[in-house]
C-alpha cells in the first residue's frame, strides 16, 4: 500500500514564509484576492503563532490527509475523497459549494476559494501535478530550513519514513479520530 | 529545458535558473513554468540555494498595482507627491540639462547617487564618466559597523568576505543577526542542525529563527560587547583558549609601550620597523614572528635607544580589558544571568563554536567594538578559517565595472578615465566608513565640506534606511534635483523632481559573483518576464546611461555608449557587450572557457571557480592588516585615535530610559522583510506592522493586544501613533518594530494597499547619532509611551 503523508518539523521551522507564499504562487497565480475564510493569504497552510507562551512558538497548519477524514464522511455529494493513495481530494465537478466539510474539519483546513466556488486546501491542483510528475509537493520543495518532508509512509525507505524514525512527533489534536497523516516533529 | 514529462500525459515543466533580486543575498532561483502556472522555487545545486518568502511572493511585486509605470514629474511642493506623467525622451532630457547645470557650476562633485545593492556594480562606472566620487550606499545603517571590525581585526572587507563555515560548525552564536538572508547560509546550516549543531540567538527580542529549536537569549540592547568580553574572561581565565593560535597567527605577544604604541625594531635602534616580541626561548626580544616562543604574558623593562620603556603584551592588556567585565559585572549591564554566561563561554571554546560575524547590523552606536569582541573571540578559541569555524570567502575575482589608480580609472570596457579629484563627501569625515550617508545630508544642507546639489536614488529608501528623519528632509529641501529610479513608491519619491520607473529582478539579466558562500563561484540570472502590461519600465543602468549620454555625449562615447542605444529596444546589445566583457576577465582570470563558463551560467545559472581551502588565512597566507595577523589589538583602530581594543561603553545611540513609561525601541528584520517584499499582498499577513511589548508591560501599562498607543521618542520629540502586538517574543522594558515594514507615507499609497501605513517606521525617532571614524548610524532609540 501506499500511503502519502506530510512531516512538518516544528524544531526546524523559521517561519521564513517561504511555503505558504510559494503554495499561494504555485496553487493560487500569486493571487491577490482574499481569503475571506482564513482572512489570510490564498495559500494552504495557516500560520499560528504561540507567542504568549513562555517559549514563543509558531504552528503551520494545513490538510492533514486524514485517515478518517470527517469532511469525506459529511459530503453529501461525494465531491470530497480520500484517493488509493490516502490524499484528500475533491473532485470540483461534483462539489455544490455547500461547505459542509469546512465546518466538519476540526483542523479547520480548508477554504472557501470564490472564484472556482468551492472549499480548496491542500493539496492544491499544481502540487497534485506536481507529484504525479514524481516531485514534491512546492511547500516541500522550497524549505530553505529543511523542515519539510513527504512521501510514502508504508515505504520503511521513504525520507519521510527515515526521518520519523528517528525523531520525537506529536500529531494534532489526535484524540478526535481522525488519524491525521500531517506529522509535527518536535526534536531528534 | 523540459526537466521532466510523462509520456505527454503531464504538462511539461520549465526551469530557468535566476537569482533573487528581493533583497540583497541573490539566492540561487528556479523561475517555473508549467501550462497553467509561474513560480519560484530554490535551485537546489547552486552554491547559495534559496528561498523564503520574499521570491516566493516575487510575482505580487511584478504585477504590483503600485509599480511605478511612467516617468513622473512633480507638480506640487516637494513632499507632496504630486506628479504629472511625461514622456521618457522629455523627462531623460530635463535631468540631463539640469545635472550639466549643476556640474558646470558647482563641480561634477555636487553630483551625487545613494543606492542599496541594485546597481551596486554599475554606478561606479557612472560615476566615474561624470567625474564624481559620491556613490554613497546604505552601509551606514547596515554593515558599515561590521566590516569597519573585520577590517580593523582581520583585514577583510565586506560581510561574505568572512562567514561562518555554516555546513560544518557545531556550534553558532548569533548576535543581533538572525539569519534572515542569505537563505543559502540556513539550508547549509540545516546540515549542520541535521549533524547535532547548536544556535545560540543573542537578541532583546527573538527573531524568526528563534521559533525553531535554538537558545534565546534576551539581553539589554547596546550590551552585548560586556556579555562578549565577559565571555572571554571566562575563557581565558580557564584556560579554554588555543594558545599556539594565539603565539604563531595574531598579534597577541606584541609588545605595546605604555603610550599605546606598539615597540618596534626602531625604538630599539635596529633597522627596520617590525613589531617586537619577546621570546622566552632566548629571553630575547625579537620581531614579531622571528621569536620560537613568543610569550604571551611577558611584562617588564626593554632598554631602548631612550632609556627603560616599560612594555606589556597584547595578551596582558586583553587580560585587564575582560577584568573589568567578570560575569556578575557583565549580569548587571546586561540583564543576562552569571551561571548563563560562564556556560555560554565553555559550550562555545570547549564545542569549538563560531560567532557569527555580523551583517546589517548598526543599532546602538557602539557596534563597531561588539564586532571586534566577536572577531576576538573566535580568535581566542582559534576557530578561523578552519573546518566549522569563521572562515575567510575564496575570492571570485569577479571584477569591477572600473578601478581606481592613482593616475586613472580603468573599465570593464578596456577604456581608461581621468581619475576624479575630489574625495567621497563622506571619508572626508569618517574615514573608516564604507559608506556614512549621514555627511551626505550635512554636505546637501551646509555645503561643507563641499556642495551636494543633485541626488540621485537608486533602488533603496533613505526614509526607511537612515536615521535622523528630519535632516533627511531639510536635506531633499536644499538639494537643487532629486531623481529616483525604482518600482514602487518609497516614500522619498514623493519628494523626487522627477522618477524613473525601473525593471524589477525578473525582468532583467545580471551576473554577479556569488555573494554568501565560501567558494568562489560567479551566479547569473536570466530574463524571464517583460514588465506587465501598462508598464513603461527601464533598465536602471540604460536610465543612468542616458542621462549621462544627453548631459555629456562624449563622456558616453568613451565606454562605446553612442545614441544608437537611446533605441530601447537595442539596449540589450550594450547589456551583452558588457556580459562578455566580464567572461572575457574571468576566462582569463581563471584560465576557463568563456564558452564553458557563459554556457553552464545561463543553463545552470551558476559556476564554482574554486572550493573553500580551510586553514589558508592566516596560516599560510598573510592577512591585509598591518601585521599580516589577527589583530586583537587594532593598529587600524590606534591610527584612527580609537581604542585599540574593544570596551563596552554605554550606548551613545540614545539616551537610556529613566522613567517606568520609557522604553527601548530597537529594530530588525526576519524572512518577511526587505524594502520590496513590504508592499507585496502576502507581507500584509505575513510582516508584523504593529510595535511589539512584553505582557508584563502592557500589563503594567494597562493596556491589551491591538490596543493603540503613542510613542514618543525620548531624543527628538517625535511622536506617532501605533497597535502594539503584546508577545513573549521581546523583552521586558524593550518594544520592537521591523525594519522598512510600517510607517509608509508616500500619497502614492492607494487602498487596499494602505496597510504599509500601519506601525511606525523607527528611523522617526532616531536621535540621529553617527559615530565617529566608522561612521555606522545608530537605529534604535529610546520612546515615551503615551496610553
Amino acid at each position: 500500500m501506499t500511503r502519502l503523508a506530510f512531516l512538518w518539523d516544528q524544531s526546524r521551522c523559521i517561519s521564513c514564509g517561504a511555503c505558504i507564499a510559494a503554495c499561494n504562487a504555485g496553487n493560487y497565480k500569486s493571487s491577490t484576492s482574499s481569503n475571506i475564510s482564513w482572512n489570510w493569504i490564498r495559500t494552504n497552510i495557516k500560520r499560528i503563532e504561540l507567542d504568549r507562551s513562555i517559549r514563543p512558538m509558531v504552528l503551520l497548519v494545513q490538510c492533514q490527509q486524514c485517515e478518517n477524514p470527517p469532511c469525506v464522511t459529511v459530503c453529501p455529494t461525494g465531491a470530497s475523497y480520500k484517493d488509493s493513495e490516502g490524499l484528500v481530494k475533491i473532485n470540483y465537478r461534483l462539489c455544490i459549494g455547500c461547505r459542509y466539510c469546512m465546518v466538519a474539519c476540526p483542523y479547520q483546513a480548508r477554504w472557501f476559494d470564490e472564484e472556482v466556488w468551492a472549499p480548496v486546501k491542500c493539496m492544491g491542483e499544481e502540487c497534485l501535478e506536481r507529484i504525479s510528475r514524481g516531485e514534491r509537493p512546492i511547500c516541500v520543495a522550497v524549505c530553505p530550513a529543511n523542515a519539510r518532508d513527504f512521501g510514502d509512509i508504508d515505504d520503511p525507505n521513504s525520507s519521510i519514513s527515515r526521518r520519523l524514525a528517528e525523531s520525537r512527533y506529536v500529531k494534532l489534536l489526535e484524540n478526535v479520530g481522525t488519524d491525521p497523516k500531517y506529522y509535527v516533529v518536535v526534536g531528534p | 529545458q523540459a526537466l521532466s514529462s510523462n509520456g505527454g500525459q503531464v504538462p511539461v515543466i520549465q526551469r530557468t535558473p535566476i537569482y533573487c533580486g528581493a533583497c540583497g543575498s541573490k539566492c540561487g532561483l528556479y523561475f517555473v513554468r508549467t501550462e497553467n502556472s509561474m513560480y519560484i522555487e530554490p535551485n537546489p545545486n547552486h552554491p547559495q540555494p534559496g528561498m523564503c518568502a520574499r521570491p516566493a511572493s516575487a510575482l505580487q511585486i511584478w504585477s504590483h498595482p503600485l509599480r511605478l509605470r511612467k516617468p513622473l514629474k512633480r507638480v506640487g511642493k516637494r513632499g507632496e507627491g504630486k506628479f504629472e506623467e511625461i514622456d521618457w525622451d522629455t523627462a531623460l532630457n530635463e535631468v540631463a540639462t539640469k545635472l550639466k547645470e549643476i556640474a558646470d557650476k558647482y563641480g561634477p562633485e555636487s553630483i551625487a547617487f545613494t543606492r542599496h545593492d541594485h546597481m551596486s556594480w554599475h554606478l561606479p562606472l557612472i560615476a566615474a564618466l561624470i567625474g564624481t566620487p559620491n556613490v554613497i550606499g546604505q552601509e551606514e545603517t547596515c554593515h558599515g559597523a561590521s566590516t569597519a571590525a573585520r577590517l580593523a581585526v582581520l583585514g577583510a572587507g565586506g560581510p561574505p568576505s568572512v562567514d561562518p563555515d555554516y555546513k560544518n560548525l557545531s556550534y553558532l552564536i548569533l548576535v543581533g543577526r538572525n539569519l534572515d538572508a542569505a537563505m543559502g547560509s540556513v539550508r547549509l546550516l540545516s546540515i549542520a542542525r541535521e549533524a547535532g549543531a547548536k544556535i545560540v540567538v543573542i537578541d532583546p527580542r527573538a527573531p524568526n529563527l528563534a521559533f525553531s529549536s535554538v537558545e534565546w537569549i534576551p539581553i539589554l540592547p547596546g550590551t552585548d560587547t560586556a556579555l562578549l568580553l565577559s565571555m572571554a574572561y571566562v575563557i581565558i581565565n580557564e584556560g579554554l583558549y588555543d594558545e599556539q593560535f594565539l603565539k604563531r597567527y595574531t598579534n597577541a605577544p606584541m609588545l605595546i609601550k605604555q603610550d599605546g604604541s606598539p615597540l618596534t625594531q626602531s625604538d630599539l635602534g635596529q633597522q627596520g620597523g617590525a613589531y617586537m616580541v619577546y621570546d622566552s626561548a632566548s629571553n630575547e626580544v625579537k620581531p614579531l614572528g622571528a621569536a620560537a616562543d613568543p610569550s604571551l604574558m611577558y611584562e617588564g623593562d626593554i632598554q631602548t635607544q631612550s632609556g627603560p620603556v616599560h612594555v606589556k603584551t597584547v595578551f596582558r592588556l586583553l587580560i585587564e580589558r575582560v577584568s573589568k567585565y567578570e560575569p556578575r559585572k557583565a549580569a548587571e549591564i546586561t540583564g543576562v544571568p552569571p551561571d548563563t554566561i560562564i556556560r555560554l563561554a565553555r559550550e562555545f571554546a570547549t564545542r569549538r563554536g563560531v560567532i557569527e560575524d555580523g551583517w546589517y547590523s548598526a543599532r546602538n552606536g557602539n557596534d563597531f567594538d561588539m564586532y571586534r569582541a566577536i572577531l576576538i573571540l573566535n580568535t581566542l578559541i582559534g576557530n578561523i578559517d578552519r573546518r566549522g569555524g569563521l572562515c575567510f570567502q575564496e575570492p571570485a575575482k569577479f571584477p569591477n565595472s572600473c578601478t581606481v589608480g592613482p593616475t586613472k580609472i580603468d573599465t570593464i570596457l578596456g577604456v581608461s578615465l581621468p581619475p576624479v579629484k575630489s574625495k567621497r563627501v563622506d571619508l572626508l569625515k569618517y574615514p573608516l566608513a564604507v559608506s556614512a550617508f549621514d555627511a551626505l545630508l550635512d554636505a546637501a544642507i551646509t555645503g561643507s565640506p563641499y556642495p551636494i546639489k543633485a541626488l540621485i536614488i537608486v533602488g533603496t529608501a533613505p526614509f526607511h534606511r537612515d536615521v535622523n528623519t528630519e535632516k533627511l528632509k531639510r536635506a531633499l529641501e536644499a538639494l537643487d534635483l532629486v531623481v529616483t529610479i525604482d518600482i514602487l513608491p518609497q516614500d522619498h519619491v514623493d519628494w523626487s523632481d522627477y522618477v524613473f520607473p525601473d525593471l524589477m529582478f525578473l525582468e532583467r539579466s545580471e551576473i554577479s559573483s556569488a555573494p554568501w558562500t565560501l567558494d568562489a563561484a560567479v551566479i547569473f540570472s536570466n530574463k524571464v518576464l517583460d514588465p506587465p502590461p501598462g508598464v513603461d519600465a527601464r533598465h536602471a543602468f540604460w536610465i543612468l546611461l542616458e542621462l549621462v549620454r544627453r548631459a555629456w555625449p562624449d563622456k558616453a562615447a568613451l565606454i562605446g555608449y553612442t545614441e544608437k542605444y537611446s533605441d530601447y529596444s537595442l539596449f540589450e546589445q550594450y547589456e551583452e557587450l558588457i556580459l562578455y566583457k566580464i567572461l572575457d576577465y574571468l576566462s582569463r582570470a581563471w584560465n576557463i572557457s568563456k564558452e564553458s563558463l557563459e554556457k553552464e551560467l545561463r543553463e545552470k545559472g551558476y559556476y564554482v571557480l574554486k572550493r573553500k581551502s580551510y586553514e589558508v588565512k592566516p596560516y599560510k597566507a598573510r592577512l591585509a592588516t598591518p601585521t599580516g595577523l589577527v589583530e586583537i589589538y587594532s593598529l587600524v583602530a590606534l591610527k584612527h585615535g580609537l581604542d585599540p581594543l574593544p570596551d563596552w561603553r554605554p550606548p551613545p545611540g540614545y539616551s537610556a530610559p529613566k522613567e517606568p513609561n520609557e522604553f527601548y525601541l530597537i529594530t530588525g528584520k526576519d524572512q518577511t522583510v526587505s524594502g520590496h517584499f513590504v508592499f507585496t499582498w502576502n507581507s500584509k499577513y505575513l510582516t508584523e506592522r504593529c510595535v511589539w511589548m512584553n505582557p508584563s508591560d502592557a500589563e503594567r501599562l494597562g493596556v491589551k493586544d491591538g490596543d493603540v498607543i503613542v510613542i514618543e521618542g525620548v531624543d527628538n520629540g517625535f511622536s506617532a501613533k501605533t497597535c502594539i502586538r503584546v508577545t513573549n517574543r521581546v523583552r521586558p522594558g524593550v518594544l520592537f518594530s521591523y525594519a522598512f515594514a510600517g510607517g509608509h507615507v508616500s500619497a502614492l499609497i492607494q487602498p487596499p494597499y494602505d496597510f504599509l501605513r500601519l506601525g511606525v517606521n523607527p528611523q522617526w525617532f532616531t536621535k540621529g547619532y553617527v559615530a565617529p571614524v566608522v561612521g555606522a548610524g545608530a537605529t534604535n532609540s529610546v520612546v515615551r509611551v503615551r496610553i
